[in-house]
């Protein structure tokens, strides 16, 4: 069913007559049901604006409950009320009008020389701001410095009158030197202004005379848009709107009553505002100046404007962003057997969701089998050409096997090699939603490999993603084309790649390569059969296997490659590992050469299978090599503990050298800083010193025995800081990027004197993780866990809205068959993109190929 | 250029800058001032910095120029200090001893202090000259002091006006709050000011006329013009978060850049710029302050011409970019032997 386009939309107000003309129904009685439960006549939800309960049928169309789009309904309101929203522009009228002929506040002469300029503008041209008379008209903004400059007028140019001053009193009463202008007379006013002095206001007088912002007639909305719920104890609930409605009839029929009995002027008054406060809260119960209308149970009533604005508005949560079917959600897990090109999805779902099959004149046969089936892949529905979706049974099955015809849809269970979306929240880059084959799996988990788990930015200590299946033949072949994560190895940010190996497979690839690793023919007979490979390579002269001879096996034959330089160099050469040990920057993440130039050279598929192959293999390596860590290898030894304290004693001294310097004032400050500040600056840089010298003393005395250092050594995991602040001491700790300062008058704590210099006061720890802390170094400690805590949650919110700003500003650029960068109302923004044309995903690439 | 690396047509390289931008936005610090080494300006880094940027602010939180001099003057310390002298702002409370004021008369005794004005090389007398240059001022030499008298008459006024002239600059660049003296590796002085002011610096003898660089757009804009102003976008940006540790291809930068001046004018990423000024009333709508498009839509009449990615998700149609640009047309004649 396919619903006539939508070319595009304007925007009007509607007049009072089109009201009446869009109206079945004039409300008059203000309540809503009467004793037996049935829609009053005339009430708010009158049932020919529609009906919601099931069994009634719409008094205007004769529709029941689905079939009933809804009408709407007016209440006439017996005086003028200003419409709210529009209070601002009706003010502005009201100043660049004449009180007297209400003509626009110009002279002829200065009219014909604007008019021809706006008509420009109107018509989206532009205007041209070195003419001198266009400086009244800013760019981009219609009306206002026009209208600014209006207001100044003292006396209309057309009849002589002088202008007295208006005021607006928000939200919407408006005073003539001090004497309120009541609706009404507004009303007259705006209604004498002329189409044409409109029109020089940048105002379209076809979409809106000004004097349809003053409320004569109130638009209804039908009951479809605000349905009333009944609870479970039976009690029936009204919308915010329905409630608002009532409200706004109450105050009017009082109004009325008392206007017919000739009630004093003062009392009309009173009433009148109050029919104005409740339209104006009708509209928008966040008016400024207003109070807030609530319900008895004081929470804010939700009207017209709130229904729309914000994140959890209208256009924001239903529009913008909407729910879906075909899709799951749960846990995931890791799966070193998967591919990064694969999902594990748990059998419970694949049984649960479904992709179409369309039937046609070629399938008939497999769809007839499939009909057949009473296991696992069976059909769960079957979708007739009118759009009837019936649910296949025992009992229907064969009957529906007989009607099934080309045209027919019928919806399978998922099976493996399914192209279904997978995405992780938050959605930061179009990494976190991509295309994976599906294998459906025991279990309950969604699975994943652990080298797609860096594009998502999950991990598996509870992280939940989300499963959705492309059901049409175009939304299949896109996710199959474009968004398989086998042709995302590499990032559109830099070029670099996205999907690597990490942690456990570094070090086992350590094992595997390094030019040491031995292996026996069983060893190496498990490692090759694992990836699928079932010859040997080179025999050793020592009847073992060279681990790098073991690894090259899986590389191209004709592969040639070099990277880095040093004792980091590696050297592949017609697909043979010589030197080297493949570390982050070749593998893993930071940079990942050897994977680029394998993406470029043999594509998407060899790479994915590449990638699998050495995760499987350099795990296998670990599993038979063996590596842990334990308690032992951070036991602090006789040397590091005699370094340790040399490191303290020498931060110390330094430190207190430098505050000896300052209290004798020979501390020289720094340029544009005061004494004490240069003081804090030159202790901080000291302190922050003893950390890096342990970690230099370390990495000079460990070796890679210790298997914790070897980790941190090959980037497997783990750093030499963790060792430090592990064995030897924690160091400065840092709030706010300084030292502690705050708490107490002239300390931290009160365990310490007033204007202690010394270093533990300020949040210097010696302790280390394997001896404890004191308790006022644990305070110190935790002052600074709680702020990076509290930092890290506040940089979420901020550079999530800067990167909301980013893609509303330019969601429309896209690039041209040219290169060239365009937006959506053809604008151009860059004549070629990045200068080049170049795709960024492809930058490092090009970049390698021009050097060599 | 090889097809094979050049940018799919339709590509949406708008959401794909900002995807780049936005993503490693997390990983990096909200702190804004940060020191290069000890004794350096400040300038503000990282998220804050980007955020002003992008935001289109007037004036940066820090301004900051570095300044490179001619050959004659580049290696030579002591004429590099002659320099310096000349851009540093002082002001006449900075070189001041004590001072008395006569808030009744409208007097100001001014005692400079000997060893401040050295460092600045001034004398007295440059302070008295300068002051008596100003409109409403006399001022003269009174032994040791300078004495100022302004012709203001209520003590309100004088006192504002007392405050004022002690807060007026003697020497040096305005604005130019505070200058480094850097040197290169192959020792070449050049200066990093905190606070900019590009006229004011090109003035002064001896600086390389060419090679100014500040961090304000607005007032690169001014005196070189949009192109400048867009290059410093970029330029600033990749600064920026290449200090995080973090790669972002220029591509993606440069396209912000020329999407915030590709109108002749900075316009800020957001609700006073580029996003608020979108032709389609939904696209702003959807964005932000919801009911004053709808309700300033009506007025106008305007009309929504549905070319944009938010309003067609919004109303459900294809969106324009990507695989939607594409549209398919079939020969009529194929059309028949497919329906056979």
């Amino acid at each position: 069913m396919q619903a006539e386009s939508v070319d595009r939309i304007k925007f009007t107000t509607l007049s009072p007559e089109s009201i009446k003309r869009m109206s079945v129904a004039k409300l008059i009685v203000a309540d809503t049901y009467n004793e037996d439960g049935y829609p009053i006549d005339g009430g708010a939800i009158d049932q020919r604006l529609g009906v919601i309960d099931p069994g009634l049928k719409c008094k205007t169309c004769g529709g029941r409950a689905k079939s009933c789009p809804g009408h709407f309904g007016h209440i006439e309101l017996v005086r003028p009320v200003i419409h709210p929203e529009f209070a601002k522009t009706i003010y502005l009228l009201l100043q660049s009008t004449c009180e007297k002929c209400y003509r626009i506040l110009m002279s002829e002469e200065h009219i014909a020389e604007i008019r021809p300029m706006i008509k420009s503008f109107v018509e989206g041209e532009g205007i041209n701001t070195e003419d001198s008379a266009a400086l009244i008209i800013k760019e981009g903004d219609r009306r206002g410095p026009a209208m600014k400059k209006l207001k100044t007028v003292k006396k209309c140019p057309h009849c002589g009158t002088p202008q007295r001053k208006i005021k607006l009193e928000r939200p919407t009463f408006f005073y003539i030197e001090g004497n309120r202008i009541r609706p009404d007379e507004i009303k007259d006013w705006l209604s004498k202004i002329t189409n044409d002095d409109l029109e020089l206001l940048g105002m379209d007088p076809t979409a809106t005379r000004p004097e349809w912002l003053i409320l004569n007639v109130l638009l209804v909305p039908p009951v479809n848009v605000r349905p009333s719920i009944t609870l479970e104890s039976g009690e029936r609930s009204e919308d915010d709107l329905t409630h608002k409605l009532v409200d706004i009839m109450r105050s009017n029929q009082k109004l009325s009553q008392d206007i017919d009995a000739g009630a004093p002027q003062i009392i009309i008054d009173d009433l009148w505002e109050l029919l104005q406060y409740q339209i104006t809260t009708y509209f928008n119960n966040e008016t400024p100046g207003v109070p807030v209308a609530r319900h008895r149970s004081t929470k804010p009533l939700k009207t017209l404007a709130q229904r729309l604005k914000g994140k959890e508005g209208r256009l924001r949560y239903n529009l913008s962003g909407k729910r879906v079917n075909f899709s799951a959600r749960t846990v995931i897990s890791c799966d070193a057997m998967l591919t990064i090109n694969q999902v594990g999805v748990p059998m419970k779902i694949a049984e649960t969701l479904t992709i179409p099959i369309y039937a046609t004149h070629w399938n008939m046969e497999l769809v007839k089998d499939y009909l057949k089936r009473t296991e696992y892949p069976i059909v769960l529905n079957v979708i007739s050409k009118e759009g009837v979706r019936k649910r296949v049974t025992e009992t229907n099955r064969e009957e529906l096997l007989k009607a099934i015809q080309p045209g027919y849809i019928l919806e399978r269970q998922l099976i493996d090699g399914d192209l279904a979306l997978f995405n992780r929240q938050p959605t930061l880059h179009r990494l976190s939603l991509m295309a994976h084959s599906v294998k459906v799996l025991p279990g309950k988990t969604l699975r994943l490999n652990t080298s797609v788990a860096a594009p998502y930015n999950a991990d598996f200590d509870g992280d939940e993603m989300n499963l959705h299946l492309p059901q049409s033949i175009e939304a299949q072949a896109e996710a199959r084309y474009l968004m398989q994560p086998k042709d995302q190895m590499l990032s559109p940010r830099d070029g670099k790649p996205t999907m690597f190996i990490e942690e456990d497979e570094i070090a086992g690839l350590y094992m595997l390569v390094n030019e040491n690793s031995r292996f026996t023919k069983y060893d190496a007979s498990r490692i090759l059969c694992a990836v699928g490979i079932n010859e040997l390579p080179k025999q050793g002269k020592d009847g073992m296997y060279a681990g790098r001879d073991i690894f090259s096996m899986i590389l191209p034959k004709d592969l040639d490659f070099n990277h880095g330089t040093g004792n980091r160099k590696v050297t592949i050469k017609d697909g043979k590992l010589i030197e080297g040990i493949l570390g982050v920057d070749v593998v893993g993440g930071s940079g990942g050469a050897l994977l680029r130039e394998i993406f470029h050279k043999y594509g998407a598929d060899f790479t994915e299978s590449f990638l699998k192959s050495m995760c499987t293999m350099s795990l296998i390596a670990a599993y038979r090599h063996g590596i842990t860590i334990s308690i032992k290898d951070y036991y602090e030894t006789e040397a590091m503990s005699r370094e340790k304290n040399r490191i303290i004693k020498d931060a110390e001294d330094k430190a207190n050298a430098i505050v000896e310097r300052y209290r004798e004032k020979k501390l020289e400050a720094l340029p544009g800083y005061s004494r004490k500040e240069t003081l804090e600056l030159e202790l901080r840089v000291q302190l922050d010193i003893a950390r890096s010298v342990a970690a230099k003393f370390l990495e000079n005395s460990l070796t890679p025995e210790n298997n914790a250092y070897l980790m941190a050594v090959i980037k497997a995991r783990g750093n030499i800081l963790n060792f430090v602040q592990t064995s030897m001491l924690l160091g400065q700790q840092a709030v706010r990027g300084r030292r502690p300062s705050r708490g107490y008058n002239g300390r931290i704590l009160p365990f310490f004197k007033r204007n202690d210099m010394r270093p533990e006061a300020k949040g210097f720890i010696k302790s280390s993780y394997l001896e404890g802390l004191t308790p006022v170094e644990l305070y110190l400690h935790a002052m600074g866990s709680r702020d990076s805590a509290m930092t890290k949650s506040l940089i979420t919110a901020v550079s999530g809205y800067l990167q909301r700003r980013l893609i509303n500003a330019m969601q429309d650029f896209y690039a041209d068959g040219q290169g060239a960068v365009k937006d959506a109302g053809g604008a151009l923004i860059e004549t070629l993109y990045g200068g080049d044309g170049m795709d960024p995903m492809m930058e490092q690439i090009a970049a390698k190929k021009k050097r060599n | 250029m090889e097809d094979e690396y050049n940018v799919a047509e339709g590509e949406p390289v708008g959401v794909v800058a900002a995807h780049s931008i936005g993503e490693p936005g997390t990983q990096m610090v909200l702190r804004s001032f940060h020191s290069a080494g000890i004794a350096s300006v400040i300038t503000t880094t990282g998220l804050p910095r980007i955020i002003e940027i992008v935001d289109g602010r007037k004036k940066p939180k820090f301004p900051m120029m570095i300044v490179r001099l001619e050959s004659g003057y580049s290696k030579n310390y002591e004429k590099v200090k002659e320099v310096w002298k000349k851009i540093e702002e002082v002001k006449i409370s900075a070189v001041l001893e004590r001072f008395e004021e006569n808030l009744k008369t409208g007097v100001m005794l001014l005692y400079p202090n000997k060893e401040k004005m050295e460092r600045y090389g001034i004398t007295p007398g440059v302070i008295s000259k300068r002051l008596a240059k100003m409109e409403g001022i006399d001022a003269s030499l009174d032994g040791d002091a300078i004495k100022v008298k302004v012709k203001e008459e209520d003590t309100k006024s004088i006192r504002t006006r007392f405050v004022k002239i002690r807060a007026s600059i003697v020497a040096g660049v305005k604005g130019i709050m505070k200058v480094v003296v850097q040197q290169e590796d192959s020792g070449e002085f050049y200066l990093t000011t905190s606070g900019s002011n590009i006229e004011g610096i090109m003035e002064i003898d001896g600086v390389d006329k060419e090679s100014i660089y500040s961090n304000d757009i607005f007032e690169v804009m001014r005196v070189y013009g949009i192109e400048a102003a867009r290059i410093l976008i970029a330029t600033e940006l990749k600064n920026t978060i290449e200090e995080e540790g973090i790669t972002v291809s220029f591509r993606h930068l440069n396209l912000v850049a020329d999407a915030m001046t590709h109108t002749g004018v900075i316009k800020s990423v957001g609700r006073h710029g580029i996003a608020g000024e979108k032709n389609s009333v939904f696209a702003r709508a959807a964005y932000e302050e919801t009911v004053k498009h709808f309700t300033n839509a009506s007025i106008f009449g305007e009309e929504d011409m549905l070319t944009g990615v938010a309003e067609n998700i919004l109303i459900g149609k294809q969106i324009g970019v990507g695989t939607g640009k594409v549209r398919l047309a079939v020969k009529k004649q194929d059309l028949k032997k497919i329906m056979k």
